[in-house]
């Protein structure tokens, strides 16, 4: 045999084209993360137009001129983010093992896979609120795009804020995911439990030890700014959660 | 010779059930390797293993001389073709061998047409909607044209009829021939994949039983067809791998004969027939049914 194989240079490529593989695996069906998340948002964002229309009919000048203005219906993207993340996960991991793709790089590329999708529909809501802010609401007043209680925001904190929450929901959605294929349902229901579990204890304890009041200082102390930075430390514990979960799975 | 795969004491627990149980074995460079045993025999978690896929719970396992687990420089050069991959929920046939061409860094574009036209899978249908061939045919599309170094095919054409299988096995052979590689093939059609092999490893119930060369191995067994009392006194004494019996006559396969052997044989008045691969390793696995026993102990 001559030497083919045991010495043949580094045919391997290198980490960053590796890493833009798995995001091309994602993207190579973009359906379910590039097309429905938007036909749904504005499919919803028509429904709205139309009520807002008709109550506008039917109400006339007697509309109260801020009726519509507390929507937020878009912030049902963030839900569906976490959920799109579990499914793209789930979708594709056991199919990139196949492919002699690595767990670690597989988990790299999601994530910027995940960070991509996130700057992407942070950018385009925002855009979005944005001619919806031109145009007062879509002539109707009705405000759908602007994040709850950002609608008075200036532009860059509202781009700011769906960032960082989108980040948090992919990424909590990540960890998940990587629940899902290292235990399967037994995995994600003993986790939701110990969820449960941490969350009441935790509200023993700030009951116990009186620290209602400084938790409620913490929200109105803060601006909104510091409080959307603390997702991050958040945001990122779960990514590595999801690390060192899914570096022992097996499909 | 070097070996691309080397495997020693290898042991992988689920649990409580041993799959694989302190089994060595290697894989010399170039050539197509059977690797054959029952359903449930450990074949693919073997391959699982030699793939990173799955982790080992003792002993070790080289792949290109390193560790095959998380390693991206030994995974680049290795494609596995596994009969139960799972393809991503809303992928098309076009799509599994989109990502393919994207991954495996020698993947031939012609190559995959000419198969695509072979075997014809409907590349815009959901591959979830596909039939077992169907989903075979793109398994072994993509198999053939990653032209990995070390390819691993397990039970690669379930579903797929004969002629797709033998358009499988003439694509192999000569690919094969003008781009030389390392396959693994597993397989429980034996016999008409044992003109591919050049070398077959035998596992069952988790342990290797034969690990030998194909040709040997052919060359090595015979089956004798004689009187019966003549065959059982020939056989005494020899490594019998089974014996049947009908009335007067009785038909033996052994191992172990040398010329001078197959020579006693004949003046004995016996007849030497050659076994096929798949008899041996039925008779070598558990094919021993109480009937064929029952006519070695008449």
């Amino acid at each position: 045999m001559t030497a083919l194989a045991m010495d043949a240079p580094g045919v391997a490529r290198g980490l960053k084209e590796r890493l833009w593989d798995v995001v091309r695996l994602h993207a190579t069906n973009p359906w379910t993360t590039l097309i429905l998340p938007w036909l749904i948002t504005f499919a919803i964002f028509g429904l709205n137009y139309a009520i807002w229309a008709l109550v506008s009919r039917a109400a006339g000048s007697g509309l109260e001129p801020d009726a519509f203005a507390n929507n937020g219906g878009v912030s049902w993207i963030l839900v569906y983010m976490m959920v799109t993340a579990v499914q793209a996960m789930s979708a594709t991991f056991r199919f990139a093992l196949g492919m002699s793709v690595t767990r670690r790089d597989y988990y790299l590329g999601t994530v910027l896979y995940f960070a991509m999708l996130s700057v992407l529909y942070a950018a385009g809501l925002t855009v979005l609120g944005w001619v919806e802010q031109l145009t007062d609401g879509w002539g109707l007043g009705g405000y759908f795009f602007a994040p709850v209680g950002l609608d008075s925001q200036p532009l860059w904190l509202r781009a700011y804020a769906i960032l960082v929450l989108l980040l948090m929901f992919f990424f909590v959605g990540a960890t998940f995911a990587a629940v899902w294929m290292r235990w399967k349902v037994n995995g994600l229901l003993t986790t939701f439990f110990a969820i449960a579990v941490v969350l009441v204890g935790l509200a023993w304890w700030a009951t116990d030890a009186g620290l209602w009041g400084v938790v409620g200082d913490f929200f109105t102390e803060h601006s909104i700014v510091v409080l959307l930075a603390w997702t991050l430390p958040f945001t990122a514990a779960a990514a590595l959660t999801g690390f060192g979960l899914l570096r022992r799975a097996t499909p | 010779m070097t070996a691309v795969i080397e495997v020693e004491h290898l042991t992988k627990t689920f649990g409580k059930v041993e799959a694989v149980r302190d089994v060595s074995f290697s894989f010399a460079e170039g050539g197509i390797h059977g690797l054959l045993g029952r359903n449930g025999a450990g074949k693919t978690t073997l391959m699982k293993l030699m793939t990173g896929q799955e982790f080992l719970t003792s002993g070790t396992v080289k792949v290109f001389g390193q560790s095959p687990v998380e390693n991206a420089s030994v995974l680049g050069r290795v494609c596995f073709i596994n009969e139960s991959q799972v393809y991503p929920e809303n992928f098309r046939g076009k799509h599994a061998l989109k990502a393919a061409s994207q991954f495996f860094v020698n993947w031939d574009e012609e190559f995959a047409r000419e198969l695509i036209a072979d075997f014809g899978p409907p590349l815009g249908r959901p591959i979830k909607k596909m039939s077992r061939g169907q989903r075979s045919a793109i398994g072994v599309i993509i198999g053939l044209a990653s032209r990995a170094e070390l390819t691993f095919f397990d039970e690669p054409y379930a579903g797929l009829d004969a002629v797709a299988r033998h358009m499988f096995y003439d694509h192999l052979l000569a690919d094969f021939s003008r781009n030389p590689r390392t396959v693994v093939l597993s397989t429980h059609l034996i016999d008409e994949a044992s003109n591919l092999l050049d070398r077959v490893v035998v596992i069952d119930a988790g342990e290797i039983l034969i690990d030998a060369d194909a040709e040997q191995l052919r060359v090595e067994a015979v089956t004798l067809v004689g009187k019966a009392s003549a065959v059982r006194e020939f056989a005494a004494g020899r490594e019998v791998l089974g014996i049947q019996q009908l009335a007067g006559m009785a038909s033996v396969t052994v191992t172990g004969l040398d010329d001078d052997d197959r020579q006693a044989a004949r003046e004995a008045g016996l007849e030497v027939g050659p076994v096929s691969l798949q008899q041996l390793i039925v008779s070598r696995t558990g094919g021993r049914t109480s009937a064929t026993k029952e006519g070695a102990a008449s």
